[in-house]
């Protein structure tokens, strides 16, 4: 199953998918790479379940996926084993304190979620439907045939309502949920309306509410089993709940029942006979007798080359293959690879504030710089074209991007070292910088030398670096220290800034992504650019992006100010219903942030798998995964 | 003095030892940055939420808002009742946590020591007899090839050969497999062999030389004249006073290969062991972890030592306690 496809991965950056992916369902929003794209579009009603319906645009065709039976419409036979590697160990299956990705990926086998979202994005339903007339009251409605676990009984809304006003929304439980049900530090209310359904009531319109991950990936657990806990007030006792690690509870909520689990090693799954969806009717017909494997086995292999043999062996039907080894199993007769977009991108941060390179305040600069790097080169080079150019703050691929409002720096006429130049000499005409000949000097004569921090640890992120060198000697004639960090090292005395103790005399202080203006506030060590972190672009949740451009937001720990006026346009695009208009505004905030410039917006990511000859399922689209129970071996 | 009494001092100053240890231990992670409270701030800033807010709830729940004095001691009363708690990066007791690694430790581990004792000594008394001849330079070449290759790249290495282009070996470990069967001795060969590559060249090399020492004593002679073949003269009368240092080389080296190689070894042919377990504990900074399975590091090395000692006595008797 690959992790891409629900979409809660990440990069810390390096090769693409390969470092450990953080599942944000908890923490909202984003994360230093924060959710793929699982953050849906800002309109609830592009659902095909909703009260209203929308022809909002998913990204990826809108196409329906129907095609899991065998050309004589009988369905696949059901056995055998399917087995998938993954390189990180599974922490705790606890899905109330769990944030990791991979983790997640097991816990789904056992435990859908509320619904999900398949390609076009159009909303799938799992145990709920989730509706609204009015985009700010959200109603709840639960299947009737979800079962737990003896002695649990039926899964009804009175489980959901406790687990959020009980559990998320309290401080001594520390949920990993916690703060997607909280806006503005104030609880979202929430009320039962009936055994199966219950309604959420937000304080303000939010037509995004289903594609964030609150109810989207949200799971639960029995009232009765969380009651001792929550009744003691007793974290410890419920992180550590044997039932809630050992996945005993998940009843018929789940395509498998967790078998075994044996740590940094394997866990193996078995068939769940008794699956709900084999009973719903509003579902494609391959789900009636889903799941199709007998036996599902991840085995856990941290060493790449150990995973890749296991792979080409056949002793593995999926794996994740880095960019730079796709190419050995192009060839292999009995492995196809599966390519999928990914909203992470690869940006190179500026650092605006007092103590990075003071120039790149200007627009003009940025732009400048944005000439010096081939884009189309760069994602050859180090992605071996398993990455997109980025341009904005959007993939290609997202319904928000609008080609005709993007400016593509660092391509065609817009790269090279006249197009950097030009820009550059008549952004600095005003300072001491000029050029002699093809070197970018101060004032001193002295060449214009700037730090790059990179993860020294990330084989891509070096290569990055290596790129940005040549580039901006070649086209800025700007020389490039380059400067291996760690990520942790560098969150703690780079990115993060001091917060002084005059903080409340500033216009802003919020803490340390963004402790005051930009003058004011610095980190620990000064750093002109970074190339460390990857975000989420989320196509899904575009507004999400909010929190990026905003001089005075909580996390702006570059110290970015926009030339336009973001805050604005993100506040009007939150608040518009009507999918054209929000659409439009979308694409004009985006058409401005390629202008802008913020950060050096380099590649798009994708996620490269290999599967074993046979296995049908996995399509090349960011929601490949959405059916996994459906997933088969065509052995024909 | 006598030997009781000499062990039993040993066993509490082991005590003191690893009190010692542990504190630094603990003491180190308390001091180190915690990677998830770094995460949750910066997933709080990118929510548009409070990072400090944030920082504050989860050190909260970790009990990092009580005084450090007070977590220290509750973490080392804990510790020496053998309450060693629970570990939150496997989500299961500690204890739990270490039997479960040793046991397949153990099932590389055990032949890669026996075989490195065997072999090594063998061949490092047979090169001491054969001195500069074509077989000691076999050897020799053997012993330096062991110790100079990475363990992690030869264990790949030879993934690749047996494993994927000849398919003698599994690539997955496969820990279902009963421990004495077939299949378990394929999935352990590769990890065996190249765990005793890595090791016997110390030992070989050891050996030969302790041996060759001995070879023109007076004792050896008089063995030789008495009509003794190389092969008695060895066994019998080179081995034993040759084992005194020997048994320090050997203690010493396979505690710094137990955690470092097995770790490799145990990454690249994906053995769920304690090497791995180690690793992963200090990497997910589980305190309760690092602490447990600093235990079995101290216990080897103390243990080790004192094992060592009192085989000293057996192997050479004019070794007392009197001074010690």
């Amino acid at each position: 199953m690959p992790s891409g496809n629900n979409g809660f991965d990440t990069t810390e950056q390096g090769s693409p998918g390969m470092n450990r992916r953080k599942w944000l369902q908890a923490l909202g929003v984003a994360g230093v790479a924060g959710l793929a794209g699982c953050q849906g579009s800002d309109s609830p009603q592009d659902t095909t379940t909703g009260s209203t319906t929308t022809d909002d645009v998913g990204f990826g065709e809108e196409t329906e996926t129907e095609g899991t039976t065998t050309e004589a419409g009988e369905l696949p036979e059901v056995g055998g084993t399917y087995t998938q590697a993954v390189s990180s160990s599974f922490d705790s299956l606890n899905f109330i304190y769990n944030t990791e990705s991979t983790t997640n990926d097991m816990i789904t086998l056992t435990l859908d979620s509320a619904y999900g979202f398949k390609p076009g994005q159009q909303m799938f339903p799992r145990w709920l439907e989730l509706t609204t007339d009015d985009n700010r009251v959200y109603t709840a409605k639960l299947r009737e045939n979800l079962q737990w676990s003896d002695p649990y009984g039926q899964l009804t809304a009175e489980d959901y309502v406790y687990l959020i006003k009980n559990v998320h929304q309290t401080e001594w439980a520390g949920s990993a949920a916690r703060g997607d049900w909280y806006i503005d530090e104030e609880p979202i209310p929430v009320e039962k309306t009936g055994k199966y359904s219950f309604e959420i009531q937000l304080p303000e319109v939010d037509p995004a509410f289903p594609k964030r991950p609150a109810m989207w990936l949200m799971k639960t657990a029995p009232k009765e089993l969380l009651k001792p806990y929550v009744d003691e007030q007793d974290a410890e006792g419920l992180e550590q709940d044997d039932e809630l690690n050992s996945l005993s509870f998940t009843g018929n909520l789940g395509p498998y029942k967790l078998d075994s689990w044996k740590r940094q090693n394997k866990m193996v799954f078995t068939r769940n006979d008794e699956y709900y969806l084999r009973e719903a009717d509003d579902v494609k017909k391959a789900f009636s007798k889903a799941p199709y494997f007998e036996t599902v086995e991840t085995q856990i292999i941290k060493e790449e080359s150990s995973r890749l043999s296991a792979l080409k062996t056949g002793e593995l039907d999926e794996a994740q293959i880095p960019p730079n080894k796709a190419s050995n199993f192009k060839q292999q007769e009995d492995v196809y690879l599966n390519v999928t977009p990914q909203p992470y991108n690869v940006p190179l941060f500026y650092n605006q504030r007092a103590n990075g390179w003071k120039p790149f305040r200007k627009q003009g600069v940025r732009q400048a710089l944005g000439c010096a790097i081939d884009k189309k080169k760069f994602v050859k080079g180090v992605f071996r074209d398993y990455a997109e150019p980025e341009y904005t703050w959007q993939p290609k691929w997202s319904p928000w991007y609008d080609e005709s409002k993007v400016v593509k720096y660092g391509t065609g006429d817009l790269y090279g070292p006249e197009a950097t130049r030009s820009r550059m000499e008549k952004a600095l005409s005003d300072t001491e910088y000029s050029y002699d000949g093809d070197t970018l000097v101060d004032g001193n004569d002295e060449q214009v030398e700037l730090t790059l921090m990179y993860q020294s640890s990330q084989q891509t992120e070096v290569a990055t670096a290596q790129f940005v060198k040549q580039e901006f000697a070649k086209n800025a004639g700007i020389k490039v220290k380059l400067n291996g960090v760690g990520a942790t090292k560098f969150v703690r005395d780079y990115w993060q800034q001091q917060v002084p103790d005059n903080a409340d005399s500033f216009e802003w202080s919020h803490g340390a992504y963004n402790a005051g203006p930009r003058d004011k506030a610095t980190s620990k060590n000064g750093w002109d650019m970074a190339r460390v972190y990857g975000l989420n672009t989320y196509p899904m949740t575009p507004t999400t992006n909010e929190v990026f451009f905003k001089k005075d937001g909580t996390y702006n720990p570059y110290g970015y100010y926009p030339s336009f006026d973001f805050a604005s346009l993100f506040s009007q695009a939150k608040q518009e219903t009507d999918p054209q208009k929000r659409k439009e505004i979308l694409a004009e905030i985006f058409g401005k942030l390629s202008k802008d410039q913020p950060m050096g917006m380099l590649a798009l990511n994708s996620d490269i798998y290999g599967y074993r000859e046979g296995i049908e399922g996995p399509i090349e689209e960011f929601f490949s995964g959405w059916d996994f129970s459906t997933w088969h071996r065509n052995d024909e | 003095m006598g030997m009781r009494w000499y062990v039993a001092r040993r066993l509490m100053w082991t005590f003191v030892v690893t009190f010692i240890i542990i504190s630094i231990t603990w003491g180190l992670l308390a001091a180190a940055p915690d990677k998830d409270i770094i995460e949750a701030k910066q997933k709080a800033a990118q929510a548009g939420q409070s990072a400090e807010a944030a920082e504050e709830r989860l050190n909260k729940l970790r009990g990092y808002d009580r005084p450090l004095w007070q977590r220290y001691t509750d973490y080392m009363v804990d510790t020496f009742t053998l309450n060693w708690g629970w570990s939150d990066s496997r989500g299961q007791p500690v204890t739990e946590a270490i039997l479960t690694s040793l046991y397949y430790t153990a099932q590389y581990s055990i032949p890669w020591t026996i075989l490195t004792m065997v072999i090594g000594a063998s061949v490092g008394l047979y090169s001491a007899v054969n001195q500069y001849t074509k077989k000691d330079h076999v050897a020799t070449f053997f012993a330096f090839f062991g110790m100079s290759i990475p363990n992690f790249w030869f264990g790949i290495m030879l993934l690749l050969v047996f494993a994927v282009q000849l398919g003698w070996v599994p690539v997955i470990y496969n820990s279902d497999v009963p421990v004495f069967s077939w299949a378990n001795v394929k999935q352990l060969i590769l990890p065996v062999f190249v765990l005793v590559t890595g090791s016997i060249g110390t030992y070989m090399r050891v050996t030969r030389n302790e041996a060759a020492e001995y070879l023109n004593t007076d004792f050896v002679k008089t063995a030789r004249a008495k009509g003794a073949d190389n092969t008695r003269i060895l066994t019998r009368h080179i081995l034993r006073p040759a084992s005194v240092p020997m048994s320090t080389t050997f203690v010493g080296s396979m505690i710094a290969l137990f955690i470092g190689s097995s770790y490799l070894v145990e990454v690249v042919f994906g053995i769920p062991g304690l090497g791995l377990l180690t690793i992963e504990a200090i990497r997910s900074q589980d305190t309760a972890l690092v602490i447990g399975t600093s235990f079995i590091g101290i216990f080897a090395s103390v243990i080790g030592n004192l094992l060592q000692d009192i085989v000293y006595t057996l192997l050479d008797p004019r070794i007392g306690y009197g001074d010690r």
